[in-house]
């Protein structure tokens, strides 16, 4: 029996179009590297409030940074992001709490349809800029990622309990306290391991090294994420 | 005869550790990949002043993380960052308008001892939690990497002339009008395009500016 799977727990709000790249980065890989991925739904307002820090797009020159570099990135990644219209109103106004919370219960009820709830509500915000705030919206994506209606409503009427509004907290504290020696983060996603790889067209040689655990933000750290790589001392990376 | 080489322009501050991480990437890239690379000394003080932006050690959990990332790229880049003691000294009060003054002055006069002189500056601030302030201080760094005392003394009593100070303001201009809020940048000229990347947060992309095969080999260099 080989070495135990490292666990990687992603920290993600679906208003957050960087998550949706680390997102597919790591479920490309969840399945090739020697990891448990675990995604764990959060509310990225409430990192921002806890932390102090303020969402970069409110810099103007940081926001038309964010746009460019989303865009950049989505065509590197093969992801199809395209920026909302009323990018200030989507992300400002509108937010992401109905649907972090539906996240939520789905993990709670039906973990193995995470994923693609997850990946059809960026479809619908970060690719064809359509609603998620509404009750209709959420079950379309539910619906599309598999759900039957009825499961998806009845999960919908839950959002707003006290377990499921508890447990969306309890994952943004979580966030907000993780970290080795207490390092704190400040801003979603955030990807507690160690180790990935870049997805590139190119033949990679990376020692294999052990490393303690620790946060990376966002995609900041990704072409160390390949030490969390056991399998061999040569990475192939294939542009999934 | 090949394509033509892609600039790379690479605008930094010793100041800043991920300046020294992107700066040592490129410099060991700059001769696999076709491209040339232009080091422009810039002052961040003044992109965060043009851009009203604010340094992320203000921000306490910033503070924590940008200290944990470092130490970890430098690590896996294989460059010798240590903190200095008193980070907040450092950074936000002593600074280093006369240690960029100096590159900006060497660029002009001696480009070809730009790079290793910028890195002993590195290597004091970065790796030795030594001071860069002082004229002692950047003569020693200017010394250390190569240039005779007479050289280093000639250069650093230009520091304060109108002419290095307008340079350094203008290159620090030419950084903000690219749209910098921080610091390293690294700016490509692709044919008809020009990408701003920040720091090393797309520096997996900078492969894209690789024209030689469609294989790049990358080693741990």
């Amino acid at each position: 029996m080989g070495p135990l799977p490292r666990t990687l727990e992603l920290f993600y709000d679906v208003l957050s179009p960087y998550s949706w790249l680390a997102f597919e980065v790591l479920c490309r890989y969840k399945n090739i590297w020697n990891v448990s991925l675990q995604l764990r739904p959060t509310l990225i307002a409430g990192i921002m409030k806890d932390s102090g820090n303020q969402p970069p797009a409110l810099l103007p020159r940081k926001a038309l940074y964010v746009k460019n570099d989303v865009r950049l990135l989505g065509q590197h990644l093969q992801v199809p992001i395209r920026l909302p219209k009323d990018f200030f109103f989507v992300i400002f106004e509108k937010g992401s709490l109905t649907a972090m919370r539906f996240l939520t219960v789905v993990k709670l009820e039906h973990p193995e349809l995470l994923e693609k709830v997850s990946r059809e509500l960026w479809m619908r915000i970060w690719s064809r800029d359509e609603d998620i705030t509404e009750p209709q919206s959420i079950l379309a994506a539910a619906e599309k990622a598999g759900m039957s209606t009825g499961q998806a409503r009845e999960l919908l009427e839950r959002v707003s309990t006290p377990q499921v509004k508890n447990q969306l907290k309890e994952t943004t504290e979580a966030a907000c306290k993780y970290g080795p020696n207490n390092h704190l983060l400040h801003h979603p996603p955030s990807c507690t391991v160690t180790a990935f790889s870049r997805p590139l067209g190119c033949l990679s040689l990376w020692p294999t090294w052990m490393m303690k655990p620790t946060c990376c933000l966002a995609l900041t750290g990704w072409s160390c994420w390949h030490t969390f790589w056991e399998r061999s001392g040569w990475a192939r990376c294939l542009q999934l």
